[in-house]
């Protein structure tokens, strides 16, 4: 009796806390034009508060979550990423730009401290931490590259009014590190199914970075659900955009050769058609790919930690027409469903077998219609030289009835120094009228401190706004170089967060980010240290020791002096000859 | 009347040539503001500018990296309208800035204190350039227009000095200290200036008055003007910005060189090409290497105390953080009030050449390397070198040439004759 109420409650128990942490893991792909694919990887661990306090880890992985409680961090977001979205050929951003970063690594998160320099120690203890756990040189984010933005981010978890007032809020970012291997296997080290199972199969250095663009993110945040006890979720996204004809390159052979001119499909209406001479046809037809071909490796099964059944057991979905031919090849047992008027296509995996999804080449009758981004925004340096320069942002918000509320953040390092006076906003609609609403800004302390400007903007539909400023280079120390110092220094992306507009206050906010910028700083010769100390302290010498010469000594008329004081090296010999003609010359007197 | 006459009119033109340049080149002052020769970090106006806009706009200019020049320098530009709308009003300042300063620098020539002081007169004082030459050798130097042209702030910094050394050769005390205040809280530099316009102040009073001071009151009587002068102006620049972070930014800047942009001194390359481990050794050397001159130029040729000051004024022009032509400007006006003394200089046609050619290269050389990108930061390092001997050749020679006539009063029989120095 007792032993069976024994067995009873643990059972109990056992689904309590197995309702507490769970795990979900999905890969959305979808097909773009211009024989791009997106694949975008999302995996979600939860863990409830309490067994994080009680440093319980089941699924959210221990180094992180010891990281994270060591720097009292109560909120973060990491970012790697490659590569430009091409918004004008693939459309809207995925998650809306919110797991998205600028190039390089970007890291956010709010620090729980008591004062300004406790956040800032917390947070130098965040990075060195992450940049042990990422082998990125997370360690590299000092003052200088760190800015506390003001109205660019808002808390994604759930936090309580009164640990929001100790929250500080700390953004870092490396536009010049470069993301790899190295990145990613700790990453996936992170994973529960640890890149053996489940989607995380797909993941591999070689094609993941050769993407056109990819993002890989970390997002860790407190979520509390009505009434329920708060949960701390940890999202690891990893999405990125491939070039199908590129990826289907095998790996052991990935130089580009040309079709034979057998498989060559030409424009026979050109007037040079002939054996030797071929116009290539654009393909109309959408290429063939298969998972394994693409990713280059088989998808290994499902992730046995997903749930059995139900939506959240779908790991595979496809977004393609409903008259795409979508074949799966595998020995397990799948399911398929369809969602959203069978424009999306999902699939359980079977557990311990390969699966894989073949697409054959197949003539498209309609094209998925891709979400049109809310705006578009694109930053560049203008002017010549390597004195100066100006930034211009073109933003251009395409639709045709709605303004757009925006918020323009910059992070520069403190080489570049802008000249706030010289801001101009001009919109290409209503020329006279001032787009910028609030302008928070921190000027640059040279060495200490990176300027941070951000503008609230407004744009009207159908119209661009055009942002100028001028900047002035700085010239840096011989030391401050890096090695290729003719290349020069990359600047962050700026971040473009869209408010919410007034009509529609709950929806999510959409960010984007605009490409980075290479800043070249004139260098002075590196070769030269020594020969420029000398040379300098010779121009000062020279000067010095003639005015002490003309101070400390007095004048004499020539004639003065003569039998006084004919020294050196002149006087010397002078004096021998004089001798040694006294000694001939006088004995040849004597003989005569 | 006929010099006054002859005064109007100078000042006339000069005053037409400025306004005409600035009115109908408008584009000439932002391209001279930019030019790194003329505009130095601690005084370039378009830093001003900045520094103009973040305190309208409750910012404190001195939290950041950009401006870096006196505080009370803030509201006066303030006062005035937006120079990228309406620069009538700045052009028209420096303009007259630059007619007060050639009021002085006339001022200090007629007082005659070049050539006749209370302990010396030359043998060759009748040897002189007239007031009006002198004040047109200062107001037509193409260096000059172009200072007034690109309004940097060492414009009224050369304006203070003139009126601190005018007022000094005049026996007035309180104005010469006053202006000298000013020019020091702008530049931190022409405090050096202090003990040989001491001493000309002193003998010119005591000429004056003809009988003697204790110049031990004298002297501490001035050293505590200055003092309260120079107090004052830090505690109305502490009221105006709120706290003492100014100093960093301002005087801590020449101390320090945190800002290694090109100009025509000897300091940037200097300190872009040392390595951390021995930058503030060398600061402290470059920064006392300067400073000793005053000692023993002013204790050499305690006789010629304007003498000192025109000499100084040459030395910081080479040896200063952030020179500029503004100094050198300044330097040259006050070179024509020795012409009695020219005979005796060996190396003037190579000097004059000297400057003559760097004023030239110096410019190409900056372009092939910053715009160009054909040459590298060598070609303009040796042209500032160059510049640099150029002007330590007037410097020494001038020396040479007053010592020689100070030597030749006690020993006339040497006019004309081979010297030597042992």
């Amino acid at each position: 009796m007792l032993s069976s109420l024994i067995f009873l409650l643990s059972l109990i128990f056992v689904t309590c806390t197995q309702a507490d942490s769970d795990y979900h893991e999905r890969l959305l792909l979808r097909p773009l034009p211009q024989s791009a694919l997106l694949a975008s990887f999302n995996f979600r661990s939860n863990e409830s508060s309490a067994s994080f306090e009680h440093r319980n880890f089941r699924y959210f992985p221990r180094s992180l979550g010891q990281t994270l409680q060591h720097a009292h961090t109560k909120e973060l977001h990491l970012r790697f990423s490659l590569g430009r979205w091409d918004a004008e050929s693939w459309g809207a951003r995925p998650w809306d730009g919110t797991r998205e970063g600028g190039t390089g690594v970007e890291l956010w998160a709010w620090v729980d401290a008591s004062s300004d320099e406790e956040a800032f120690a917390r947070w130098l203890t965040l990075t060195n931490a992450l940049s042990g756990l990422f082998c990125a040189s997370l360690n590299f984010i000092d003052s200088t590259k760190t800015i506390r933005p003001v109205i660019s981010f808002r808390p994604e978890g759930h936090h309580t009014n009164s640990s929001l007032l100790n929250l500080h809020l700390l953004h870092g970012t490396l536009p010049h590190e470069v993301v790899c291997t190295e990145n990613l296997t700790p990453f996936l080290k992170l994973l529960p199914c640890k890149g053996k199972a489940g989607i995380s199969s797909l993941l591999d250095g070689h094609k993941l970075f050769d993407a056109s663009w990819q993002t890989m993110s970390i997002d860790v945040r407190p979520v509390c659900g009505d009434g329920s006890e708060c949960v701390l979720e940890m999202e690891q996204t990893v999405d990125m955009v491939l070039d199908i004809e590129r990826s289907k390159r095998p790996r052991d052979n990935p130089i580009p050769r040309p079709v034979p001119t057998e498989e060559l499909s030409c424009d026979t209406s050109k007037p040079y058609n002939s054996e030797d001479s071929c116009y290539p046809l654009d393909k109309d037809a959408e290429p063939s790919w298969s998972l394994a071909e693409v990713f280059g490796r088989p998808l290994k099964g499902a992730c046995p930690l997903t749930d059995a059944s139900g939506y959240e057991s779908e790991t595979v979905c496809i977004n393609v027409p409903t008259e795409r031919e979508v074949q799966v090849n595998t020995s397990g047992t799948y399911a398929e469903e369809r969602h959203e008027d069978g424009l999306l296509r999902c699939y359980k995996l079977p557990t311990g077998v390969d699966f894989d999804l073949i697409l054959p080449e197949q003539v498209p009758t309609a094209n998925l219609a891709l979400e049109e981004p809310p705006l578009y925004a694109a930053r560049s340096i203008n002017g010549h030289g390597q004195e100066r320069g100006s930034v211009q942002a073109v933003i251009t918000n395409p639709s045709t009835t709605s303004a757009i509320q925006f918020v323009y953040l910059e992070s520069l390092p403190w080489f570049m120094k802008p000249y706030l006076h010289t801001l101009r906003a001009s919109i290409s609609t209503s020329p006279s009228s001032n787009p910028i609403e609030e302008t928070y800004y921190r000027p640059a302390v040279d060495r200490h401190r990176g300027t941070h400007l951000e503008l609230l903007l407004s744009i009207p539909p159908a119209s661009t706004i055009t942002l100028t400023y001028d900047f002035e280079k700085a010239i840096l120390r011989y030391t401050e170089y890096p090695p290729d110092a003719n290349r020069g220094f990359d600047v962050a992306p700026a971040v473009i967060r869209l408010l919410p507009s007034n009509s529609s206050p709950n929806t999510k906010n959409v960010y984007l980010r605009t490409t980075s910028l290479l800043l070249p700083l004139p260098t002075p010769d590196f070769s030269m240290p020594y020969n420029v100390i000398i040379l300098t302290s010779t121009v000062m010498a020279l000067g010095f020791g003639h005015i002490f010469n003309l101070l400390v000594r007095r004048f004499v008329g020539v004639d003065e002096v003569e039998n006084w004081n004919t020294g050196g090296l002149k006087g010397m010999l002078k004096s021998r000859i004089e001798r040694l003609r006294a000694r001939f010359l006088g004995k040849g007197k004597k003989d005569e | 009347m006929a010099v006054d006459k002859q005064k109007a009119l100078l000042f006339g033109a000069a005053a037409a040539v400025r306004l005409l340049l600035f009115t109908a080149f408008p584009s000439l002052p932002n391209l001279l503001t930019g030019r790194v020769e003329i505009s130095t970090p601690v005084t370039s106006f378009k830093r001003l500018q900045e520094g103009v806009f973040l305190y309208t706009h409750n910012v404190s200019p001195y939290d950041g990296g950009v401006f870096h020049q006196a505080p009370l320098l803030l509201p006066l530009f303030s006062l005035l309208p937006n120079p990228a709308s309406h620069p009538f009003a700045t052009n028209l300042l420096y303009t007259i800035v630059d007619l007060l300063g050639a009021n002085a620098l006339m001022q200090i020539a007629e007082t005659g204190q070049s050539v006749s002081s209370r302990l010396f007169t030359s043998s060759r004082k009748d040897l002189r350039w007239s007031t009006i030459a002198v004040g047109a050798s200062f107001l037509f130097n193409p260096f000059t227009v172009a200072t007034c042209i690109a309004r940097p702030t060492s414009a009224l910094t050369n304006f203070f000095l003139l009126t601190s050394i005018a007022k000094a050769a005049q026996g007035a005390s309180v104005t010469c200290i006053l202006a000298l205040s000013f020019a020091s809280y702008l530049s931190l530099h022409p405090i050096l200036l202090f003990p040989p316009l001491l001493l000309l102040c002193y003998d010119v009073r005591v000429t004056k008055s003809k009988r003697s001071l204790n110049p031990l009151a004298f002297s501490l009587s001035h050293i505590f003007g200055l003092v309260i002068a120079l107090a004052l102006l830090l505690y109305l620049s502490t009221l105006l910005t709120g706290s003492w972070e100014f100093l960093a930014a301002t005087y801590g800047v020449r101390l320090l060189l945190p800002d290694l942009t090109p100009n025509v001194g000897l300091w940037w390359y200097f300190f872009i090409e040392m390595f951390d481990s021995f930058r503030e050794f060398f600061l402290g050397v470059f920064w006392l290497h300067m400073a000793s001159y005053v000692g023993g130029l002013s204790f050499r040729l305690r006789r010629q105390p304007l003498f000192v000051v025109s000499s100084l004024l040459g030395i910081f022009a080479i040896f200063q953080p952030y020179p500029s032509i503004a100094d050198s400007a300044l330097y040259l006006a006050l070179v024509p009030l020795y012409r009695h003394i020219f005979p005796l200089m060996r190396y003037s046609f190579l000097a004059a050449s000297t400057l003559f050619y760097t004023s030239f290269l110096g410019p190409a050389f900056y372009y092939l390397w910053i715009y160009a990108g054909s040459g590298n930061a060598n070609f303009f390092y040796a042209i500032t070198l160059v510049w640099s001997l150029g002007l330590s050749v007037i410097v020494g020679d001038s020396l040479y040439a007053a010592l020689r006539d100070e030597w030749e009063v006690e020993r006339p029989e040497m006019h004309g004759k081979e010297i030597r120095r042992i």
